[in-house]
């Protein structure tokens, strides 16, 4: 009876010892909260999940916590989060929303954790543009700029040079209307006329060719000639049939797969959609479809976007080091480049050199080299920031107005102005 | 008159006992709580600027957010477009209920209840899917509508329905009446079953004629419970996000935007919460007086 009461005493330490301990074993692992998209759509989902799983594996201690968000709703949540005390650790984010974000006065700077060695590891450009009064607000993961996508059976059919895309808007006009003669019911030209921020972000390459810059540094405002002269070629092309309006950028993408598109404006990643709608392979995508830098304006120059996605640490995470860890990798590993950035999100990783060899061969294709070649240089700065999402309100509104009424061009103008003076 | 008795003794009651008057004020905290709380919230913001973007706390700014929207032509174009969105469905689905609850009201047969089922079927669509259906069925180029419309010869050419600013709102209206026509059916079929048979028959008795009938006995009789739905659809019209948002986003320009659409603009994509708060306080004033307006218009007719 002694003896066993004595076993129960020492197993009851023993239990005891071990429920103490395992608190402090716990406390080790820690779970970060990453807001995306990526698991949220049904292309990009197996891939992020894998390179999530890759970097568990490869970090014992830290769990991912991956929370799906829309695309759409990825501003509205975070700022709503952020000021309910509640942001997640690391945020993937693209366009205006890294600048709303930062406006807000939520991000933590990168600054002290992107050292010389990391920054001098990626190309020139693709980091800069989110370096603000000196701190680094967010980390570049991919680079998917806008280029002007065009359907060479589309040409071809139409008499015209599939090989050579038209290289100015004159130029595009007529090829626009031969092949409209040609095949009417062909939406000749893809364009996002919806009214959101990544529209106006989509369009403002097309405003600068004309030379307009409606808000911003500098800007010349909604009246200027240049801006009434985008608004009425934005007009001809919907009175001549040559867009449709009101359809977001994604809607094109499984129609320029079925061969109902002759030019598009999209991202670097429309290869990757079209070839999972129709299932081509890849000499067949390069015989088919090309990529070229905008056709040039009046302004004698063609412009793209940067639509790439950047990651972003919150200010009020308790695991910021974790975090950071999680960030570089996503961005700058190697296989994470392979799975993800290339192989799933079809888009360029920032970094400048690849050792692996495959990753390198990955990116030498005839469309990443006319994005690296041609359309990147061409990339201009837009005017992001707190202010952009409401005028981009005023701004695509009037587009939308210019595009499906007859309300003179100019009077279209004096409202969007007057919107912005609000 | 025992119902009468009743009133009378439960009157009685509670001039005894006031504690009855107490028992009040548990649903008078919960009220407040839900609603008066974020009514008062939201009208002390709409005199301040508050932006969530902006790291500075509110500032009070007086009236300045209602001047801005008196000057705001957006404002005016969103609240005529409420307008028309609202007492436009209201008036057409009403009307559309009434007549196919008067047609329906004496079928008998097989088809009869299947026929009932079918007209309600639209209110059992949630109001989303009822956006995207339309959504998709206004396409410009593949869209049903247009297909059947040009194959009997009607349009030479697709129209762009939710594309034209001059059709967008009245496109958006023929869909929400497709979906708020049920509704009125339900009310007025329900309200003419409970016409007393001892009437419609005394009618018959002095040979009145079918419009006679109509206009002399069940109107007269329907006249409350269409004021009553009229104000509930009229609230939930002028409340009305998910179609709007669906299938134009207020589209194309201002074309089809409306209060509810424009404070979701300002509030949740600009984050300026003060002057959002501001409209919707005008909102709120505006749907409070059509509520009073209907209101002392049953009280007129009960009295």
């Amino acid at each position: 009876m002694k003896n066993s009461s004595r076993t129960m005493l020492f197993g009851g330490i023993a239990v005891a010892t071990s429920l103490l301990s395992a608190p402090s074993a716990f406390a080790q692992d820690i779970t970060l909260q990453f807001t995306n998209w990526a698991t949220a759509e049904q292309t990009t989902q197996a891939g992020m999940q894998e390179v999530i799983d890759a970097f568990e594996a490869a970090n014992p201690g830290i769990k991912i916590e991956s929370q799906t968000v829309a695309f759409s709703e990825t501003a509205r949540q975070l700022v709503l989060r952020l000021r309910s005390g509640n942001p997640p650790d690391v945020a993937q984010v693209a366009g205006n929303d890294t600048f709303v974000l930062a406006a807000s006065g939520g991000l933590q700077s990168l600054s002290q954790y992107a050292d010389d060695a990391i920054l001098g590891s990626l190309k020139t450009g693709s980091f800069e543009a989110f370096n603000l009064d000196g701190e680094m607000i967010a980390f570049p993961w991919n680079q998917a700029p806008a280029g002007f996508w065009y359907n060479k059976e589309i040409l071809a059919n139409a008499g015209l040079d599939p090989e050579n895309p038209p290289a100015t808007i004159d130029e595009l006009n007529s090829a626009m209307a031969t092949i409209k003669a040609a095949n009417p019911d062909i939406i000749t030209l893809g364009l996002d006329t919806t009214n959101r921020a990544f529209a106006l972000s989509s369009n403002w390459p097309w405003m600068l060719a004309f030379g307009a810059k409606p808000v911003g540094e500098d800007a010349t405002g909604a009246e200027s000639p240049e801006m009434l002269a985008y608004l009425e070629w934005m007009r001809s092309l919907a009175q001549n049939g040559y867009i449709d309006p009101g359809r977001k950028i994604g809607e094109f993408r499984p129609l320029i797969a079925q061969g109902q598109v002759a030019f598009l404006w999209d991202q670097v990643l429309v290869q990757g959609v079209i070839q999972s709608s129709n299932g081509m392979d890849n000499d067949t995508f390069n015989a088919t479809y090309g990529v070229a830098p905008m056709p040039a304006g009046p302004s004698g120059q063609g412009y793209s976007f940067e639509g790439g996605h950047q990651l972003v640490m919150f200010a009020d995470s308790e695991h910021k080091e974790a975090a950071w860890k999680f960030i570089k990798y996503l961005s700058t590993d190697e296989n994470a480049a392979k799975v993800y950035t290339i192989g799933t999100n079809r888009s360029i990783p920032p970094a400048a050199e690849f050792e692996d060899g495959e990753v390198a061969a990955l990116l030498s294709t005839p469309v990443i080299d006319s994005y690296s070649a041609k359309i990147i240089p061409t990339i201009a700065a837009q005017p992001y920031g707190a202010d952009f999402a409401e005028a981009a309100t005023a701004i695509m509104a009037g587009v939308q107005e210019a595009v499906t009424s007859d309300i003179p061009i100019a009077e279209i103008a004096k409202n969007i102005q007057s919107q912005l003076d609000r | 008159m025992s119902a009468k008795l009743n009133t009378r003794s439960s009157r009685s009651l509670r001039g005894k006992i006031p504690f009855l008057d107490w028992m009040v004020i548990p649903t008078l905290i919960v009220l407040f709580l839900i609603v008066g709380y974020p009514v008062v919230s939201t009208a002390i913001l709409s005199f301040q600027e508050y932006n969530l973007l902006k790291p500075n706390p509110p500032e009070w700014i007086g009236i300045d957010n209602y001047s801005d929207m008196y000057a705001d032509r957006v404002f005016w174009v969103a609240l005529t477009n409420t307008l028309i969105y609202t007492f436009g469905t209201v008036f057409v689905s009403a009307l559309i209920g009434l007549g196919l609850a008067l047609i329906l009201e004496n079928m008998t047969g097989r088809f009869s209840s299947w026929i009932n089922a079918i007209v309600v079927i639209p209110w059992a669509v949630p109001f989303v899917v009822v956006a995207f259906l339309f959504r998709f069925m206004y396409m410009q180029n593949g869209g049903i509508v247009n297909e059947v419309l040009m194959d009997v010869g009607i349009l030479s050419q697709p129209a762009p329905w939710l594309n034209s600013s001059d059709l967008a709102l009245p496109a958006i209206i023929v869909a929400n009446v497709w979906a708020t026509t049920p509704f009125f059916f339900l009310v007025v079929a329900a309200a003419l079953s409970g016409i007393p048979d001892a009437v419609l028959e005394s009618a018959r008795v002095d040979r009145a004629g079918i419009w006679s009938t109509l206009w002399h006995i069940k109107l007269p009789f329907l006249r409350t419970p269409l004021v009553i739905g009229s104000l509930l659809m009229v609230i939930a019209n002028f409340n009305d996000f998910a179609k709007v948002w669906v299938m134009t986003q207020g589209g194309p320009g201002y074309s089809s935007t409306t209060l509810v659409v424009y404070v979701y603009r300002m509030a949740f994509e600009n984050f300026d919460l003060g002057y959002a708060s501001a409209i919707g306080i005008i909102w709120l004033i505006l749907l409070l007086g059509t509520a009073a307006l209907y209101i002392r218009l049953l009280l007129v007719r009960s009295s």
